[in-house]
């Protein structure tokens, strides 16, 4: 087992599900305290799909996986939306699903923790990574659990198969392996696709059909993510620091071509909004903030200005770092960048309005 | 501000955090409050006699050190 370590550690594997945390260290530590595995397949992320995908077309080597990291176990659990095609799958299997609640929070790492205890599938405070063992928030004691990504599992099995020379044969030195990559929106193909952090973001695109002349505007990774413009993605790389350079990460390894027809200004909005009613309730910055933000969000449309600009980004900063999970400041990540990309348009609009105004009164 | 030797580094449960703000008024150089009542932390770091007071009077038990 230790072994598996070394070797997960020579390959350079990062979880998949976003956070990118080195697998090695968090294996260590379950080896160490014979933590319970979650499996989450719940593709929780907007436009998530590739854990489904994997349930689908690579069963066996997730099982393989599974079976490397926490033996033949009976406390193992394959989190799934509940009534999600993935969970009836892994149920046909015959494989013990965590039936999750269809919200954004629930399948956060420590929601599915809770959850697996027998609490709400809500996210719970990290005083120390529950991988250790905690207390959930009635002060009952939580077990040590580690949550690993379908995708991490994957590879794990594939590492093991194939050894880390091979699984660095793809990728970056910084972020090596191949990975999986949901692309939907405006594209021909829409689908799970596999590719490698470094290649041109366009070329990832390419594998669904690639990006038409009209398209404007693109999202990175959901709501816990980014948007771009179409200028942009056809020059940028994709990985971390590709990027970082506007303000995103590859993340849960999700890409949306914004349709072109549809008013970005009201896609940002129905997000925000989105992000404003999934909050779980439980964290005042974040239970009030959110609705705050798509607030702030609303006014700056309607009347786009240095205040109301400024009133947005003091929203977005006491956002950062003020929750048990991270879902404030992935949805204040998202203001932000909304508000890079769509800032040029929204004053234009405000200049436009405010002639024609002068004109009907002139 | 106390030496790197002798400070405490404190935290908010923001599950449990209800908004008192008992812990902006022990720890004034450390913790405002949003408009909400919610505590801001400025400075993580504080007096360990200040901070270990300011847990102790939390009412939701949310003030903690690390």
């Amino acid at each position: 087992m230790t072994e598996l370590a070394q070797l997960l550690e020579d390959a350079g594997l990062t979880g998949r599900g976003g956070a990118a945390f080195p697998t090695a260290i968090k294996i260590r530590a379950a080896i160490e305290k014979r933590a319970r595995l979650i499996v989450n397949v719940c593709d929780g992320e907007l436009g998530a799909a590739k854990d489904g995908w994997i349930v689908e077309h690579h069963l066996d080597e997730l099982l393989d996986g599974v079976r490397l990291v926490a033996g033949i176990s009976p406390h193992t659990r394959f989190a799934a939306h509940r009534g999600s095609a993935t969970a009836a799958r892994l149920a046909a299997a015959g494989l013990p699903v965590l039936e999750t609640p269809d919200r954004y929070v629930s399948s956060e790492e420590t929601s599915l923790i809770s959850l697996a205890h027998g609490g709400q599938a809500r996210p719970m405070t990290k005083r120390t990574p529950f991988v250790y063992g905690g207390r959930d928030p009635q002060g009952r004691r939580v077990k040590p659990t580690v949550v690993l990504n379908a995708e991490t599992l994957w590879r794990i099995s594939q590492i093991n198969q194939h050894g880390a020379q091979w699984f660095r044969s793809f990728g970056t030195q910084a972020e090596p392996g191949p990975r999986l990559v949901a692309i939907g929106g405006y594209v021909a193909r829409p689908g799970v696709y596999e590719s490698a952090a470094g290649t041109p973001l366009a070329e990832v695109i390419a594998l669904a059909g690639g990006m038409t002349q009209d398209v404007r505007h693109l999202g990175i990774g959901g709501l816990g993510g980014i948007v771009m413009t179409a200028a942009e993605a056809r020059y940028a790389i994709w990985d971390t620091p590709g990027m970082k350079i506007y303000g995103g990460s590859i993340g849960p390894g999700i890409i949306t071509i914004w349709n072109p027809a549809e008013d970005p200004v009201d896609t940002v909005n129905r997000m925000l909004n989105y992000g404003a009613a999934e909050s779980a309730g439980q964290c005042g910055p974040c239970m009030f903030g959110l609705p705050a933000l798509a607030e702030d969000w609303r006014r700056y449309v309607d009347l786009p200005s240095g205040t109301s600009a400024r009133r947005l980004t003091d929203r977005v900063a006491l956002l950062n770092g003020r929750g048990a999970c991270a879902h404030p400041m992935g949805v204040a990540r998202f203001a932000t960048s909304a508000l890079r990309v769509l800032e040029p348009e929204l004053t234009g609009r405000a200049v436009g309005r405010r002639y024609l105004e002068g004109a009907t009164r002139g | 501000m106390a030496s790197s030797l002798d400070v405490a580094k404190i935290a908010v449960d923001r599950v449990r955090c209800t908004g008192h703000g008992i812990c902006a008024q022990t720890l004034p150089d450390s913790i405002t409050l949003d408009e909400w009542g919610y505590p801001i932390v400025t400075d993580d770091q504080a007096d360990p006699d200040e901070a270990k007071l300011a847990v102790k009077l939390c009412p939701a038990r949310a003030l903690y050190l690390r």
